[in-house]
C-alpha cells in the first residue's frame, strides 16, 4: 500500500470535490476565523513591542542614556575609541526641582546639557519650537520645557519662569532661580513631556553640586544594548577612572519590570487564546469527519487503513489552519505597520487617556514571537486535531453494510 | 488435496446485548473453491449478510476459523485485514454505495488507488471495465446522474478493478427493478465466467441463486447445501 491513496484523499478533501456550497463556505469560513484569531494577536504583539521599544527609547535617549558613568569631571578623549559601539558620551548634570510661573507650579526633573547633547538620534525623538539654547539669555538660565509643563504653567517661549531646586543636603541654600524659556519640546510621550526640563549645563552646574549630580551619559548602538555592563566596565577601566556606573534599567526598574511582566502576561493570554483556537480547529476536523462518515466506512471496506485516512484528514485540516494563520499574520502585519499613523491620528483626536500611551509610535515586528505564536498554534492544533481524528478509528465498515 | 479459496471451520457468530445472547450462525462448515460460484439463500434476517461480512474480513466470528487460501483471518492485524480485503476481495453491495463526490471512473479507481497503483496506470483499466459494462458514454458522470442499474454496473467494475480472488455480492439486484435486475444478473455472471472469477453471492431470490454452481440455504443458523 502506498501513499498515493492518501495524497488523492488529501486533495479530494481540500479541493472540496463535489461538496455543496455550504460545505465550501464552511471551510473557507474556518480559515477566515483562524485568521481572525491571528490578526489581533499579531496586532497586539506589534503594539506591545512598539510601545515598549518606543518608551524604552524615549527614556534611554532623552532621560538616562544606555548607562551613566559617575565620574565627577568630564571623561577625556573619544569613548568611541574604547568601544566602537559607543555613539555619544555627554557630560550632564541632573537634579529635581519645582518650576513656577505666576499661575502654577510643576515638579520636574532638571537636566543640564549642552546644545551638542541634542544629536541626530535624540533629535529623532524630539520636536522643538526653537533651536535648543539658540537664543541669548544673558546671565539667566536658559531652559527648554516640555510642552505639557509649559501648558500647565501657562508660559511660552521668551517668558520667564522660576525654579526652586530640591536640595540634596542641608548644607545647600535653597533659593528661587530665574530662567528664560528658550524653546519647548515634544517627545510624543506624555510622561516625559510633563516631567523633564532641559537647562543649559553651565547654569545647571551652578545649582546642582558637581560631586553628586554630574555624570557622563553614554549612548551605544542598538545592537550593543544587551552588553551594557561589559561596555561600561571597559570604559571605566580604560579611562583609568575610579567611578561606578549604572545602566538604564537600574534607574527605571519599575518601568522595566512592568514591561517584562506585561509581556509575560500577554504571552500567557496569547497561549490561552491559541488553546481556544486549537479547540476550534479540532471542531473543523470533527465536522469534516462527520460529513465523510460513509466515505470513510467505504474506504475502510475497500481496504484503506485508518492511518492513511487519518493522515489525509489531518493534513487537510492543517493546511486550512496554516492558510488561516498565514492570512491572519499577513493582515496583522499590514494593519500593524499602520499603527503609528493610527496612534498619531488618535492622539490628535484628543481622546482622554491616550496621553499615557506613546503617540510617536515605532513599528516593531518581533519575528521570533510571531514564529513562537504560529508554532504554538500549530502544536496545539496538531494535538487537538489528532485527538478528534480518533473518531476515524471508531468508524466501522459494518456501519455501511448493516442491511440484513 | 487442493486448498479451497475460502473455508469456514465450525464458525459461530453471536451478538451479546446485556444479558441477552443472540446467536446468528452456529458451527458453520463450508468452503468455496477457486473459480466456483456459490449462492447463499435464506430469509431476511437469517444471517446471510453476517456470513458475507465474516467471509470478507469485515467482521470476526465468535468462534471457529475462517481460512482464505489456507491462511487464518482470525490472527490478522487490522492492517493485514485491510490489505487482504483490498487485494483479494471485491465487494458488490445491494445499494451499490458509490461516492457522489466522484465520477463513475473515479469511483472505480478507488480500490486500485488504495492498493497503491498510480492514476496513470489505473484510469485506462477502469475505463476499459466501464466500456465492458456498457458505460463508455457515462464515465465522467457522477453517480447521482446515473440510473440504479448503471450505478450497480459501476459498483461491479469497482469490485473487479483489483482482479480480486473472490467476488462477494450481497443482494446485488435487491434494489433494482425487474428489467435492470436481469441486465445486472447477466452482466455479473458473464463477467465471472469470462474472467474465471470466484463468486460468493447472497440473495433471497431463488432464481438468481440457481444460476450459481452451488446453492446453500441458511436456515436456523445452519447451512444446508441444496445443489
Amino acid at each position: 500500500m502506498s501513499t498515493r491513496f492518501g495524497r488523492w484523499l488529501f486533495a479530494s478533501i481540500l479541493l472540496l470535490r463535489g461538496k455543496s456550497t455550504y460545505e465550501r463556505v464552511r471551510l473557507i469560513r474556518s480559515a477566515f476565523l483562524i485568521a481572525l484569531v491571528m490578526i489581533p494577536l499579531v496586532l497586539a504583539l506589534i503594539f506591545m513591542d512598539g510601545m515598549m521599544r518606543g518608551i524604552t527609547d524615549k527614556y534611554i535617549l532623552l532621560q538616562d542614556g544606555h548607562f551613566q558613568v559617575y565620574a565627577r569631571e568630564e571623561i577625556d578623549g573619544d569613548l568611541g575609541d574604547i568601544d566602537p559601539t559607543i555613539v555619544s558620551a555627554d557630560y550632564v548634570v541632573s537634579g529635581y526641582g519645582i518650576v513656577y510661573s505666576k499661575d502654577a507650579t510643576s515638579e520636574v526633573r532638571i537636566k543640564g546639557v549642552d546644545a551638542s547633547y541634542f544629536n541626530d538620534r535624540r533629535r529623532g525623538q524630539l520636536t522643538f519650537t526653537d533651536e535648543p539654547f539658540g537664543s541669548e539669555t544673558g546671565r539667566l538660565a536658559s531652559v527648554i520645557l516640555g510642552k505639557v509643563v509649559a501648558e500647565r504653567l501657562g508660559v511660552e517661549v521668551g517668558e520667564r519662569v522660576a525654579f526652586m531646586v530640591v536640595p540634596d543636603s542641608s548644607a545647600m541654600v535653597v533659593r528661587p532661580v530665574l530662567a528664560v524659556v528658550s524653546s519647548l519640546f515634544s517627545s510624543g510621550y506624555h510622561e516625559l513631556d510633563s516631567s523633564l526640563v532641559y537647562m543649559d549645563r553651565t547654569s545647571a552646574l551652578r545649582y546642582f553640586p558637581k560631586d553628586k549630580n554630574a555624570y557622563t551619559e553614554v549612548l551605544v548602538q542598538s545592537e550593543a544594548s544587551d552588553r551594557l555592563d561589559g561596555i561600561a566596565s571597559n570604559v571605566i577601566s580604560q579611562s583609568h577612572l575610579d567611578a561606578e556606573y549604572a545602566t538604564w534599567d537600574e534607574f527605571n526598574t519599575t518601568v522595566y519590570q512592568n514591561f517584562i511582566t506585561s509581556r509575560q502576561v500577554i504571552l500567557l493570554v496569547f497561549i490561552m487564546i491559541l488553546v481556544v483556537a486549537g479547540v476550534y480547529v479540532a471542531s473543523i476536523a470533527q465536522e469534516l469527519v462527520q460529513d465523510s462518515m460513509q466515505s470513510i466506512a467505504l474506504y475502510k471496506t475497500l481496504g484503506a487503513r485508518t492511518g492513511q485516512i487519518g493522515r489525509a484528514f489531518f493534513a487537510a485540516v492543517m493546511v486550512v489552519t496554516v492558510s488561516g494563520m498565514a492570512i491572519g499574520v499577513a493582515i496583522g502585519l499590514l494593519v500593524g505597520s499602520q499603527l503609528g499613523f493610527v496612534m498619531e491620528w488618535l492622539g490628535e483626536s484628543g481622546i482622554a487617556g491616550l496621553q499615557y500611551y506613546l503617540l510617536d509610535f515605532p513599528v516593531v515586528v518581533s519575528w521570533s514571537d510571531i514564529i513562537f505564536i504560529c508554532f504554538t498554534m500549530l502544536v496545539i492544533s496538531s494535538f487537538t486535531v489528532f485527538l478528534s481524528l480518533g473518531r476515524i478509528r471508531r468508524i466501522s465498515p459494518l456501519e455501511l453494510l448493516q442491511q440484513d | 488435496m487442493i486448498e479451497p479459496l475460502l473455508r469456514f471451520d465450525s464458525v459461530s457468530k453471536e451478538y451479546v446485548s446485556g444479558d441477552t445472547r443472540l446467536s446468528i450462525l452456529e458451527m458453520l462448515d463450508f468452503s468455496v473453491s477457486s473459480g466456483e460460484s456459490v449462492a447463499i439463500t435464506g430469509k431476511s434476517g437469517s444471517g446471510k449478510s453476517t456470513l458475507l461480512n465474516i467471509a470478507g474480513g469485515l467482521d470476526a466470528p465468535t468462534s471457529g476459523e475462517v481460512l482464505f487460501l489456507g491462511k487464518r483471518l482470525k490472527g490478522m492485524h487490522d492492517r493485514e485485514l485491510s490489505e487482504f480485503r483490498n487485494r483479494h476481495i471485491g465487494f458488490i453491495f445491494q445499494s451499490h454505495i458509490l461516492l457522489d463526490d466522484f465520477s463513475a471512473v473515479e469511483n472505480v479507481c478507488i480500490p486500485a488507488l488504495i492498493k497503491g497503483d498510480s492514476r496513470r496506470k489505473v484510469v485506462p483499466r477502469a475505463k476499459a471495465l466501464l466500456e465492458r459494462v456498457g458505460l463508455a458514454e457515462r464515465m465522467q458522470h457522477r453517480p447521482n446522474k446515473l440510473s440504479g442499474g448503471e450505478r450497480q454496473r459501476v459498483a461491479i467494475c469497482r469490485a473487479l478493478i483489483n482482479d480480486p480472488d473472490l467476488l462477494i455480492a450481497d443482494e446485488p439486484t435487491g434494489s433494482l427493478d425487474e428489467e435492470s435486475s436481469g441486465g445486472i444478473e447477466r452482466l455479473l455472471f458473464d463477467l465471472v465466467k469470462e474472467q474465471g472469477r470466484t463468486l460468493l453471492l447472497v440473495t433471497h431470490d431463488t432464481q438468481l441463486a440457481k444460476k450459481c454452481a452451488k446453492v446453500h440455504l441458511l436456515h436456523n443458523r445452519s447451512l444446508k447445501e441444496l445443489s
